[in-house]
């Protein structure tokens, strides 16, 4: 019930404000119908790496070992607007997952001294003061990247927002495998993806006036 | 009631579980519909308590961050005083459902320009229904406007009814636009159940100092702790009545 609570975007961590980068790639002539394929591109770049560092982070017990995953993540985000973007997704996970554990002293650790903050790490140390494992964690940030695209799609096209859930739905058997796979990663093989195209397009998008997402 | 009467009112206490009084600044939830003048309110506070006050704003905006940079061309507050926070077509959630960004906003601008005596935390334009989460503001402004329609106050809604000062802005736009500003006060204090409502104009002095006594005051009660604001919570019932409704409901106001 814990993962299903995390995974609810009704769980408050700021994330409806974020579209993923769809908001820029539509900008830029993505098609409507591209979307589910925009979606799952993610999942095998920017996903892939965000579920090895949540389930990483989801099974590391020390203060050092999470600030060294901080580090990691950081340094594959080279956007300062998506970094900023990423820590402010995490500082307010964080701050939920306090009021859900408040006694767990990792986590309270991690939230006084984590400076950097991304959002998959913040989501593995949280899984991990929950209870659950790490493959749990791997498989939430999987689905928050492809449901946050697909809720910011129902804003950004004329798409009936059940729709957009199928779209969710059809990619639940490569999520799942990614999931796997994600928990196999160590830190010497975590995976730094090249999204040029989605970093181009993400610091033309915060330079950009009238915007509706924060990224 | 007038302005200048005005004392924390009797209500539920509804502050945030842990807030330490005087410890972080009076936040200060102003809201309202699109238009109505939530910046320029915003503007007229600053200009008049920046003197005596360590102030911060932290706006949230549909579209990127207009209301941040109309705060900032006007010159009231240094810039790195005004903070912004996107909320992505999601107005209402940003201050009511999940309140993260704003919290990390004020807390970051706190960090960072404090110790500060207030924020200010500007709504993105909605509807009559938004109001601040109580975890987020500490009193709540709604401000309505005479443009906007003599029926408003009559409509009701949270803010409208609950709010901790409701203003009802541009009242020297009245005569042009044919609204009946004594009409709208008469509606709100049906409403408003003794809560106060101000007739405001930006080109009123008499007016703006009503509206900074009110902070002013608010603040001291603040600081001493006796400040008990009431969450404005769920819409309020529309307004003819119910004779088998119970009169105590809880949440009928007018």
């Amino acid at each position: 019930m814990l993962e299903l609570l995390l995974a609810d975007g009704r769980t408050p961590s700021g994330g409806y404000a974020h579209s993923g980068g769809l908001e820029a790639a539509l900008a830029a002539g993505l098609a409507a119908g591209d979307i589910p394929g925009f979606a799952r591109a993610r999942l095998h770049t920017l996903g892939r790496c965000q579920a090895a560092l949540a389930a990483l982070a989801a099974g590391c017990r020390t203060l050092e070992g999470l600030l060294e995953l901080d580090r990691e993540a950081v340094a594959r985000v080279p956007v300062a607007g998506l970094r900023a973007a990423d820590r402010r997704l995490g500082l307010g996970l964080l701050r939920t997952g306090r009021t859900l554990w408040p006694v767990d002293e990792l986590l309270g650790a991690y939230a006084a001294e984590s400076l950097l903050t991304p959002r998959a790490v913040a989501l593995g140390v949280v899984v991990r003061a929950g209870g659950m494992e790490p493959r749990q964690a791997a498989r939430l940030a999987l689905y928050e990247d492809a449901a946050g695209v697909a809720a910011a799609a129902v804003k950004l096209t004329a798409l009936d927002s059940a729709r957009a859930s199928a779209w969710v739905a059809d990619l639940a058997a490569e999520i799942e495998e990614l999931a796997e796979e994600a928990c196999a990663v160590v830190l010497e093989t975590l995976p730094s993806p090249s999204v040029a195209l989605l970093d181009r397009r993400a610091e033309l998008h915060l330079a950009s006036p009238g915007r509706l997402f924060a990224s | 009631m007038r302005v200048e009467d005005i004392t924390p009112h009797d209500a539920p206490a509804t502050r945030a579980p842990g807030a330490t009084r005087a410890a972080r600044a009076l936040r200060v939830g102003v809201g309202g519909p699109v238009g109505t003048g939530k910046s320029s309110l915003i503007a007229a506070l600053c200009r008049g308590l920046s003197g005596e006050l360590e102030l911060g704003v932290v706006t949230n905006d549909i579209y990127t961050t207009e209301d941040a940079r109309f705060l900032r061309e006007q010159g009231v507050l240094p810039v790195g005083r005004i903070e912004a926070v996107q909320t992505g077509c999601c107005p209402h959630t940003a201050i009511r459902d999940d309140i993260s960004m704003n919290l990390l906003a004020v807390e970051e601008l706190e960090r960072a320009e404090g110790p500060l005596d207030i924020v200010f935390v500007e709504s993105g334009g909605d509807n009559l229904t938004a109001c601040f989460s109580p975890a987020l503001a500490d009193t709540q402004i709604f401000v309505l406007d005479c443009a906007g329609g003599d029926d408003v106050p009559r409509k009701g809604g949270p803010g409208v009814a609950r709010s901790d000062l409701l203003v009802i802005n541009k009242v020297d736009l009245a005569p042009y636009v044919g609204a009946d500003v004594a009409l709208m006060l008469s509606d709100a204090a049906d409403r408003r159940a003794g809560r106060p409502t101000l007739a405001l104009s930006l080109r009123d002095r008499v007016s703006i100092e009503a509206l900074c006594g009110w902070v002013r005051r608010i603040l001291a009660s603040w600081q001493d702790g006796t400040l008990v604001s009431a969450d404005p919570g769920p819409p309020a019932p529309h307004g003819h009545s119910h004779p088998a409704e119970p009169a105590a409901s809880g949440h009928r106001s007018g």
